[in-house]
């Protein structure tokens, strides 16, 4: 590696910490103020979410979701297209996973059959939805983001009127499916801390990505399409599928996500509005670097933050909304070129300094030395 | 069956317009963004802001005129907001938008909860001051249309007229056009002396008076309190009905007031009751951008094709 690139590493990683670092200070700050016993509050803010094995199970619990979005939304931004179908996609694939678990529980197949078919489903519904922005963007020039926002909100209404029409479950006062069949649902496991069986899917997720990132052709074709276009179509590579393809699997991934999501923590199907999960992975993904080993890690990390706001919300007097503005500010400082980046460039100038300094110096004695051959040289010509 | 009468169709008119008004103040907003050549994902946010400070502001100085300003101040201050973020700390800007959504659908919560202690709205803590509706003499008489157009929301007859406002700026002073040379080709412009920064900064500045206004209409008009998300994707459909008209003032508030004639059907028919799926009439919005901006597309590359081969036949 060399000098410049390892210097933007460094920074990059000191950036994120840094913004985490204000961001989280922002967060006692506010506590400190408004709350009427702030010492207790910070301490439950901070060690709250540590503090019982089932609020630990919680944290892991709550990352499930984030790690699948969050790996979505690494290969949106690989190949650079801001495809947001994520977030429609993480609730309709929940709902369409409900709905034929519904039906299939009835069948009777072995409970080993029916949960690979259902993530199946779920990936396959993300398959097909994110197909829509991702054919219109290649093949139209139509903008990606409009298009993946519009369907989002109709994929909010259409998950309704499934859930409304569809599978209602009469006999209860709210507005919820049919129960989802216990034999589908996920087992919670590590006994008292209680992690949902998704956690394996996850991780398997996870690794998966990566080698498709780091150790594959399309991987590494995707990776060139993102960062330098013009060398990638210069050098032979199919632009549009590699873009196309990358966009499908993110969007099967975040399918799967919704499949785990509600197999896993729920008992029948009950969202009639977007359920966020999607933004909270692009979150995940921007704080990542849209690097798919990182994703796990901030996910938690957002995770743990979520379920110390839960924590002070139920202990004292303040609302847990606060903690969207310290994630809005976490993404400005986060996604901010400018933030820290003149001390970037500070020590990558210095570095380049210091290097010309080398050469010049290497290249001096080159000069000196072979100034001194000639003249020996001459020398022995002389004699 | 209900009886379809003038009168029915004059109340429906009338909410019609009624329900237009958020959306065309956010179409503007977009508008205006576009022309700068940025698409502005952030109407939304805007917007919640300006309605929770006009109902704030009006409540504790008693003047609904103060609560008006208020609302428009906050309004340019997102946008400043979101200027400064984008513009000077060069973030990218969907994720400023997304991220400043975010921090105002939770920020307007936290606030609501540290003035009044409730979480959902306003409504029993602060005292309700509403713009005040205006009855236009004489055609207030006329039969159907009187009943349609007479009566409104001071905001929404100033909705209308901004159509007209963000028309003339755009199109008839110098700043206007400035600002559609930033959007069509920065580097042209700034090549030609135009500070591309300060007509961004001016771009997102009056987006934010306009979502100011919007606002202000949704906490101060349509309703008098603030309720928790109460834009319900109101800025999204302002931002769907510029990219149906491509950015013009005018077809993106005939848009918008397509959209506020759905969004009426589909208040008339759940109010109605009985079995019918408003969801698929809720949707209407979306799926119409998503058709239009296809069909759009599809003539824009036929022309193309077309060019290339004129091209070729030469």
């Amino acid at each position: 590696m060399n000098k410049t690139r390892r210097i933007e590493t460094t920074v990059e990683l000191v950036r994120i910490l840094v913004a985490i670092g204000i961001a989280y200070l922002i967060a006692l700050i506010i506590l400190y103020a408004i709350s009427d016993d702030p010492v207790f509050i910070i301490k439950q803010f901070v060690l709250g979410p540590l503090s019982s094995s089932r609020r630990m199970g919680s944290i892991i619990n709550l990352a499930i979701p984030f790690t699948f979005t969050g790996l979505c939304f690494c290969f949106m931004y690989a190949v650079n297209k801001f495809n947001l179908a994520g977030e429609g996609i993480f609730m309709f694939s929940g709902c369409i996973v409900t709905l034929t678990s519904i039906y299939l529980g009835k069948s009777g197949f072995p409970p080993v059959i029916v949960i690979p078919l259902l993530l199946v489903v779920g990936a396959f519904t993300g398959f097909v939805i994110s197909l829509i922005p991702a054919y219109l963007d290649a093949k139209l020039n139509a903008n990606i983001v409009v298009v993946s926002l519009m369907l989002n909100s109709i994929l909010v209404f259409l998950s309704i009127w499934i859930l409304k029409y569809l599978m209602r479950d009469p006999s209860i006062g709210s507005l919820g499916s049919l129960p989802i069949p216990e034999s589908v649902k996920f087992a919670s496991i590590f006994g008292k801390f209680k992690i949902q069986a998704g956690i394996f899917i996850a991780i398997i997720a996870v690794i998966v990505v990566a080698i498709i990132f780091y150790k594959t052709v399309f991987g590494y074709k995707m990776r060139v399409v993102g960062s330098n276009p013009n060398f990638a179509k210069a050098s032979g590579i199919n632009m549009m599928v590699t873009i196309v393809l990358a966009q499908l699997i993110g969007g099967s991934l975040a399918g799967i996500g919704g499949a785990c999501e509600i197999l896993g923590n729920y008992d029948r199907f009950k969202w009639v509005a977007s359920t966020q999960h999607g933004f909270d992975g692009l979150m995940v993904a921007v704080l990542a670097r849209r690097n798919p080993i990182l994703v796990p890690i901030t996910s938690l990390l957002l995770a743990y933050i979520r379920i110390g706001a839960d924590v002070v919300n139920s202990k004292g007097d303040i609302p847990i909304e606060f903690i969207t503005v310290i994630q809005g500010i976490v993404i400005l400082l986060v996604a901010a070129e400018e933030f820290m980046g003149g001390f970037k460039k500070r020590l990558i100038y210095k570095a380049a300094k210091d290097d010309l300094k080398s050469d010049k110096e290497m290249v001096v004695q080159e000069i000196l030395a072979d100034d001194e051959n000639k003249i020996e040289a001459r020398k022995e010509s002389m004699e | 069956m209900p009886m379809y009468t003038l009168d029915w169709f004059a109340n429906f008119g009338f909410s019609v317009l009624r329900l237009s008004t958020p959306l065309i103040f956010a179409a503007l907003a977009a508008v205006i963004s576009r022309k700068a050549g940025m698409l502005n994902m952030a109407l939304e946010g805007m917007m919640l802001t300006s309605a929770l400070a006009g109902v704030i502001l009006s409540g504790f100085t008693g003047s609904v005129w103060i609560g008006l300003i208020g609302a428009i101040i906050v309004g340019v201050l997102s946008g400043a907001i979101i200027g400064f973020s984008n513009l000077t700390g060069k973030t990218d800007l969907y994720l400023t938008c997304i991220a400043f959504n975010l921090a105002a659908t939770g920020g307007t919560v936290f606030v609501m909860y540290l003035l009044t202690g409730e979480k959902s709205t306003t409504s029993a803590a602060i005292r309700a001051f509403s713009v005040p509706s205006i009855t236009i003499p004489l055609i207030d008489k006329i039969p159907l249309i009187g009943k349609m157009i007479s009566g409104h929301n001071l905001l929404t007859y100033l909705a209308f007229l901004s159509i007209y406002m963000v028309w003339f700026f755009l199109y008839k002073t110098r700043l206007g056009l400035r600002l559609r040379a930033v959007g069509e080709n920065p580097k042209a412009a700034s090549s030609v002396g135009i500070n591309v920064t300060k007509i961004g900064y001016i771009s997102f500045l009056i987006s934010g008076i306009l979502c100011g206004l919007g606002g202000a209409f949704m906490s101060m008009g349509w309703v008098s309190f603030f309720m928790k998300n109460m834009t319900n994707g109101r800025g999204y459909i302002g931002l769907s009905a510029m990219n149906i008209a491509a950015g013009n003032p005018v077809g993106s508030a005939l848009a918008a007031i397509f959209f506020g004639f759905s969004d009426a059907f589909a208040t008339m028919i759940k109010g109605r009751g009985g079995d019918f799926p408003t969801e698929f009439i809720e949707m209407i919005p979306y799926v119409a951008t998503i058709a239009a901006l296809v069909v759009m597309n599809i003539i824009r590359m036929g022309q193309k094709r077309k060019i290339e081969q004129g091209v070729k036949q030469k």
